[in-house]
């Protein structure tokens, strides 16, 4: 029988076709580096300081409370008083009223909740334009429902002398995006705040968007589960409450970016029943439920923030200062020592030019890695330090758009970014010193 | 201002009262925002978006009702479950990001548990893959081995998503019944067997995979080593791969034995198996499963996870690890849970049947799971006023709601368009239920008779 499952595997592949071009993922190995060489690790986005007390709190009464029934199935979109709760939320924001029932989806993360749009809405004939640089799944999730994504860049516009580079120094040149447009595009995917660089679109920028997506009559997917976290004063402009936008657009949230806790994986869905029933369709297909005590404490801290929002002690408030606070401390450590900081007006992440370091990771030509994918092995290997090289946030084929740019998370305790300062002034002196 | 309401039904949805004032403005906002909106849903997806589940959860939400329709456990599960979650959410870094494939104590707790139980090596981080629930391990197995121009055969009755989850991969379901086979003992799910004839039958060149699930939901099956060598003949003869939907694997009832074919001769390369910690623990609502299988079809299945959640929730595959070490400890003693939930279940199952019986049912006593099936047409109900297109026992179902405030799921749910003139006389009954959901449900049969006119 053994010769007879390798004639098998000879004439056709196991796997299914969907498949083709998909299985790499930088983050299996950049997880694993960071594992074995980091002391300190401003790679994978995820916060080393601990949730909100009153979230831990809620998650402890739902599991060991007095409603065993907790523990078992809840309602398959979403637990009722999650989106109850986020319908009232979101429609505060969106100035309009929402429905629980039908206007609200909750999934496994965001991922999910990006996943269940592509498979609903975009197949074989489809263009899916995606703005570089990205999260690195949309690309992916495209391919896997059978569409072709059309890639545009921000582009950086350089600062004026002396000034730093502002992640709002990053734009689509509206010409260009325009150019993107044709009748197979079937959808677009924002991210906004933008993973990586931290660039907030302004309303202006998206209303670009928007006359485009009305005029060619294209679905938006807006991936916002960085929404809170905006520096500044500025201001994180929901796409889906401009003019023509809510009929036509998916707003993606993420409980883990919201409340500091990426490892309980609550996302939702906003938007019309018209789109979100077939939502619902694919996830009653694919995974039905999501897990009900997250759920449960998920809800109470939104309940927590509805009664709280606007005023200091809210979390929504109270995240975005320490985090800005800590954007400042890492864009000084990186400035003093001549890694060039874009400082982002959102997010908990920063890219920054590594020009001046070059000289310790030589050019090797031909090499069919980007440099800073090799920088940023070399620099966890030998300065146990971690970050992400921002060609893991291009295609493929424009990889080395942007060679010498790295990105790192600054969610991080205090402890931790003075110990990356350290690191940092510690290479910079064996670089200076004769 | 804010609403104060903590009121919630966990078993599906609830129409919420909306002021109509929000309702009908809502509707007219949209109304005028519509243009010509030329976007519909994708291909894959046409066609799926009903569910008896929506239906039947919906109608059986009212609590005066009694509920042995969906199957969720209304029992604790142990105390120490609840405890180690408890423990693992106080630890800070337990509640970010862990491993995409699977937590690593996770994994490494799965493969100890399955080694002893499969009797050979399993590799945590290749041969197992962590999923939202079986029902996540099914739909990664199905996206990742299945596509079009795939034949994939499915034993009737069967657990519903199995039908919808192949037409989504693009894959063609062929169907085939368990079929009642009268040997002079009283009703057994061990009378309802394949015909191995009418079986091979549905083998050929295009035949991907066959769905098995054992034991089987709805009707209690638990498939003997002879009746999964026939099986396994197959998929070996026809190169098949092979699905194997065990999540009821520890609940079997004295005189009965879980095999997984997985374990029988050939069968390991082309096998996924896949289990349940919501069926293992009583936790459904921790929606926590996993595939196990060898690296080279559990890879594809990974590409897949990682392209569509990445990982799961971190707290709960702690906890779950815990709850399996505790488990594993006493895996040679008649204390653990997996024998002593299945103990406590099987008193149930013998008092549903009882209760069933003294109504004047015949229902067909299952060798494992959590469901008992019943033949209803000897109770001579007439619906056919009822001028709905339904099947009977949806009829029969939504009238017993009604009329006697008692819950059950129809058996034509679990069954492709061929057969469900077959199965429409039964209905599936739940019985991993308290005792006074059971005495609740004992008080409706006795008074059966006395309201029927």
């Amino acid at each position: 029988f053994l010769s007879l499952s390798l004639q098998a595997e000879m004439s056709r592949p196991v796997q299914a076709r969907r498949l083709e071009g998909i299985d790499k993922n930088i983050w299996v190995e950049f997880v694993k580096l960071a594992a074995t060489y980091s002391k300190v690790n401003l790679g994978q986005g995820f916060p080393d300081f601990p949730p909100p007390d009153f979230l831990k709190e809620a998650f402890l009464r739902a599991v060991s409370g007095e409603n065993k029934m907790l523990h078992q199935y809840t309602r398959a979109f979403g637990h009722p008083p999650l989106v109850k709760t986020l319908a009232q939320f979101f429609g505060k924001l969106l100035g309009r009223d929402l429905d629980p029932m039908t206007n609200v989806m909750v999934t496994v993360g965001a991922y999910q909740a990006l996943f269940n749009c592509f498979q609903a809405f975009v197949e074989e004939g489809d263009e899916v334009i995606i703005i570089e640089p990205f999260f690195d799944c949309y690309e992916p999730m495209v391919k896997m429902a059978g569409g072709t994504p059309v890639f545009v860049p921000l582009r950086l516009k350089a600062p004026k002398d002396g000034e730093l580079m502002s992640s709002a120094d990053w734009q689509l040149d509206p010409a260009e995006l325009a150019s993107k447009f044709s009748t197979q595009t079937k959808a677009i995917i924002l991210n906004s705040p933008n993973n990586p660089l931290g660039k907030v679109f302004s309303r202006g920028e998206l209303e670009v968007i928007a006359e485009l997506c009305v005029k060619h009559d294209v679905l938006c997917i807006s991936d916002e589960v960085y929404e809170w976290l905006v520096y500044d004063g500025k201001e994180h402009v929901r796409i889906a409450s401009l003019q023509g936008m809510w009929d036509r657009t998916v707003s993606i949230g993420s409980a883990g970016k919201t409340f500091s806790i990426t490892g309980w994986k609550v996302g939702w869905t906003v938007g019309p029943n018209r789109l979100l029933q077939h939502l619902r369709t694919v996830h009653q297909n694919s995974v039905y439920h999501c897990a009900t005590v997250a759920q449960e404490a998920v809800a109470q801290g939104f309940q927590r923030e509805l009664e709280h929002y606007g005023k200091p002690e809210s979390y929504f408030v109270q995240l975005p200062k320490e985090l800005q606070q800590k954007r400042d401390w890492l864009v000084q450590s990186l400035d003093a020592v001549g890694m060039k900081p874009i400082v982002p007006e959102g997010t908990y992440f920063l890219v920054a030019d590594i020009s001046e370091f070059k000289s310790d990771v030589p050019d090797v030509p031909d090499s069919d890695e980007p440099y800073d994918s090799r920088f940023a092995k070399w620099m966890v290997k030998n300065k146990g330090l971690a970050a992400i090289p921002l060609s893991a946030f291009y295609c493929e084929a424009h990889k080395n758009s942007y060679s010498h740019f790295i990105r790192f998370c600054f969610a991080k305790e205090e402890a931790t970014l003075k110990a990356a300062n350290d690191i940092l002034q510690k290479w910079k002196q064996e670089k200076t010193s004769p | 201002m804010l609403f104060a309401s903590r009121s919630f039904c966990c078993l599906g949805t609830r129409t919420y009262q909306l002021g109509t004032g929000l309702l009908s403005r809502s509707v007219s906002i949209s109304a005028s925002a519509t243009m010509a909106f030329r976007h519909k849903n994708t291909r894959r997806i046409e066609g799926l978006d009903s569910n008896v589940w929506v239906e039947f959860t919906k109608v059986a939400a009212d609590p005066s009702i009694v509920n042995l329709g969906q199957g969720l456990p209304d029992i604790s599960p142990p105390t120490y479950v609840k405890e180690e979650l408890a423990k693992a959410a106080a630890v800070d870094r337990l509640n970010q990001y862990t491993r995409g494939f699977g937590h690593p104590s996770l994994v490494k707790a799965l493969s100890q548990v399955y080694e002893v139980v499969c009797g050979r090596k399993i590799d945590p981080l290749t041969d197992i893959l962590v999923t939202v629930g079986a029902y996540g391990s099914l739909f990664s197995t199905i996206q990742a081995l299945i596509e079009e121009e795939d034949e994939v055969i499915i034993i009737e009755p069967f657990y519903d998503c199995y039908e919808p989850m192949v037409k989504m991969a693009g894959g063609k379901p062929v169907f085939i019944p368990l079929r009642y086979k009268n040997d002079g003992n009283s009703e057994s799910s061990a009378n309802w067997v394949l015909d191995p004839a009418e079986l091979a039958s549905k083998f050929n060149s295009r035949t991907k995979a066959i769905i098995l699930n054992t034991p089987h939901n709805p009707i209690g099956k638990v498939f003997t080593r002879e009746e999964l060598q026939v099986v396994a003949d197959l998929c070996i003869k026809h190169d098949t791969l092979c699905i194997s939907d065990e999540v009821y694997e520890w609940l079997v009832y004295k005189g009965n034995k879980h095999i997984k074919i997985a374990t029988l001769p050939g069968m390991w390369e082309r096998t996924i198996t896949i289990g349940s910690a919501g069926k293992t623990y009583s936790v459904t609502g921790w929606k926590l499963g996993w595939s196990i299988g060898p690296q080279n079809l559990i890879k594809h299945l990974q590409v897949v996870h990682q392209n569509t959640l990445y990982t799961c929730p971190t707290p709960l595959q702690e906890a779950l690890a815990q709850a399996f070490w505790i488990d594993y400890k006493r895996m040679g003693d008649p204390d653990c849970y997996f024998y002593s939930l299945s103990r406590e279940l099987e008193l149930k199952r013998d008092r549903m049947a009882r209760l069933l019986q003294e109504a004047g049912l015949k229902p067909v006593i299952p060798d494992g799971g959590y469901f008992m099936i019943v033949d209803v047409s000897t109770l001579n109900v007439d619906l056919s006023d009822v001028d709905e297109k339904q099947p009977y026992d949806y009829k029969f179902v939504k009238w017993m709601i009604t009329s006697k405030k008692l819950s059950a799921i129809p058996l034509s749910a679990f069954c492709g368009p061929e057969t469900k003139k077959q199965f429409e006389k039964y209905i599936r009954f739940c019985f991993i239920k308290k005792d006074s959901t059971l005495d609740a449900a004992e008080v409706v049969l006795k008074n059966w008779n006395k309201q029927t006119a």
